[in-house]
Parts: structure tokens; C-alpha cells; sequence
């Protein structure tokens, strides 16, 4: 009884399943791709109004799009090509 | 008993999960680094970027996307505080903490110097092919940033404007990143060796040799675009 008590604290996060493996991060990338995606149109209106800028705001919010879009992409191929975190 | 317990399949862990309070604590401290370096930059006009440090930092040590929510978290943050600028170069950071946590997690890219040197090369290229495409077609090819004096110059030795944005790209993107990716090292030793253990990562190294390679990089790049930008296309 006396060892279980004195378990490392790492050891009882990991048995209480307060932790996070690539799955997780790999959600939470994406999820921080999904918002950029939703603020883009903001960010590409307020950017067109810059002076030494010559795009417009539907131009910039095309170019972010595609390079989140890839992005995004890459994200899924990730997730397909993601083995399980434990094996048998 | 012994037969039932020698069927049962043992479980093997791919890779070590980290606990929770970990992340919560070292992604926003990451991103908060990133702002800090970012903004000291844009205050002293330096011709490198040091936005991306905390991201290499979190990349190597939790994983790629993890980086890569760092990489989001600091450019969204720095487009309320600096301008909205900053907000499609998140790409920029992403793309570097996929390459940075994958070299170094399932490449092995961290095991010597010379590994961990061409991974932070690596970085800067990709980076640079990332940005490249956000310069010219969303802001026209200049952002106020240093650089924008070098697209200058090679624009006026007769070079078109993706050529010209691409060679002064790659010569600061590849000195910040040799600079970031050096200094993620010395930060990573610092951190608790549970987080590190299962890292294949090498020593950091002493600031002056690392300066020294960078500065050699960056003269060789320079020579090589600027004999590149003179040779007058046949």
C-alpha cells in the first residue's frame, strides 16, 4: 500500500488520462488552422487598406486561402497516416 | 494464472504522452516568446525575423502540431498588436514547426551537429518557399520588413520580382532560422528532463561557432545570388 501512495506524480497524470499525445496535437493544429481561416477575411480587408499595398482584399483573402488550404490538406493526409499510440 | 497473463497482449507505447499541464503551460509561453522576439525585431529594424524560436522550441519537444498551434497562436496575436500584416505569415510558422518536429522527431535530424544544422537549412528553405508566394501575390512583394531594401536591389539588377523576393527570402530566412533553431537547443536543455528524455537532440552548442556557420552561410548564399542576379540571361 506504502508504494502505491508514493507513485510519481507523472505516473498518476498518465493513469488519470490528463495527458496529450500527437492526436491531440495534431487536433489542435488544425483547430489553429480552422480559426486562421476564420479571421482571414477580416485580416485580408483590414491589410487591403495599407497604403504600399496594391492587392485587393478579394486577392489576398485568394492567396491566404490557398496556402491555409494546403495546409489544411497536409493536416488530413497526417491524420489518415496516423498509427493508433498503442500497439498490440 | 501464469498462462492467462502470458496471453494477454502487452501494451508498447509509440511515443511517450505528455501531461496535460505541460502543453498548457509551454504552448502559450512559447507563443509569448515569439511576440517578444517579433517585436524587438520590428522596433530595431533587424534584417532577421526571431518569431519563431518558441515554435521550434514546442515543436521538438511536443511535436509538430503542436508547433504549428504556436505558430497560429503568435501570428494572430502579433496581427492585433502590430497590424494584420503578421497574420498570413502564420503559414511561415507553421510550415516551420512541421518541418522542425518532424526532422527532429521521426528523421532523426537532431542526433549530430551536422544533422541539426542541415534541419535548420531545411527550415529556411521551406520557409522561404512558403513566404515567397504570400510576398509577391498578397502584398506585391514588399511588408516594410529589411529585407524589402535586398528585394530592391535585386529587382534593379534586372531580376523579376519572384526571383528577386525568393534570394532575399533565403538570405534572412536562413540566417534566422540557423539563429532560432540554435537557441531552441539552448532553451530545450533547460526544460525538465521528463519532457526531453526521449529526444534524440545534440548538446547546445557554443553561440560563437553557431554565429560563426551562420555568417559563413549567409556570404555564401549572397555571393551566389549576386553572381546569379549579374549574369545577364542569354
Amino acid at each position: 500500500m506504502e508504494q502505491t501512495k508514493t507513485m510519481a506524480p507523472a505516473d498518476t497524470e498518465v493513469k488519470e488520462g490528463l495527458t496529450v499525445g500527437p492526436k491531440e496535437g495534431l487536433g489542435a493544429g488544425i483547430i489553429g488552422l480552422g480559426f486562421l481561416a476564420l479571421i482571414m477575411p477580416w485580416a485580408s480587408g483590414q491589410i487591403a487598406t495599407l497604403d504600399f499595398i496594391k492587392s485587393d482584399a478579394f486577392a489576398i483573402l485568394t492567396g491566404a486561402i490557398y496556402v491555409i488550404g494546403i495546409l489544411v490538406m497536409i493536416s488530413g493526409i497526417v491524420v489518415i497516416l496516423q498509427k493508433p499510440e498503442s500497439e498490440t | 494464472m501464469a498462462t492467462a497473463t502470458a496471453s494477454v497482449p502487452q501494451i508498447r507505447r509509440r511515443s511517450p504522452r505528455i501531461p496535460l499541464t505541460y502543453v498548457v503551460t509551454l504552448v502559450p509561453v512559447a507563443a509569448a516568446l515569439n511576440i517578444v522576439g517579433g517585436y524587438i525585431n520590428s522596433i530595431l529594424h533587424l534584417p532577421i525575423f526571431l518569431d519563431m524560436i518558441g515554435t521550434a522550441v514546442v515543436a521538438i519537444v511536443l511535436g509538430p502540431w503542436w508547433g504549428a498551434l504556436v505558430g497560429v497562436i503568435t501570428n494572430t496575436v502579433s496581427a492585433f498588436l502590430t497590424g494584420p500584416i503578421a497574420l498570413p505569415f502564420a503559414a511561415c510558422n507553421v510550415v516551420g514547426a512541421l518541418v522542425w518536429g518532424y526532422g527532429v522527431r521521426n528523421l532523426h535530424m537532431g542526433k549530430t551537429f551536422i544533422r541539426y544544422f542541415i534541419l535548420n537549412l531545411l527550415v529556411g528553405l521551406f520557409v522561404t518557399l512558403t513566404a515567397v508566394p504570400i510576398y509577391v501575390f498578397v502584398f506585391g512583394g514588399a511588408t516594410g520588413h529589411f529585407s524589402d531594401m535586398m528585394t530592391a536591389a535585386f529587382l534593379a539588377m534586372g531580376q523579376n520580382l519572384i526571383v528577386s523576393v525568393f534570394s532575399s527570402n533565403i538570405l534572412v530566412s536562413v540566417a534566422d532560422k540557423l539563429i532560432a533553431g540554435f537557441v531552441a537547443l539552448a532553451i530545450i536543455e533547460a526544460l525538465p528532463a521528463n519532457l526531453t528524455f526521449n529526444l534524440e537532440l545534440i548538446k547546445a552548442q557554443k553561440m560563437r561557432v553557431i554565429l560563426f556557420a551562420v555568417i559563413g552561410v549567409v556570404i555564401g548564399i549572397a555571393v551566389m545570388l549576386v553572381a546569379v542576379a549579374l549574369t545577364k540571361p542569354a
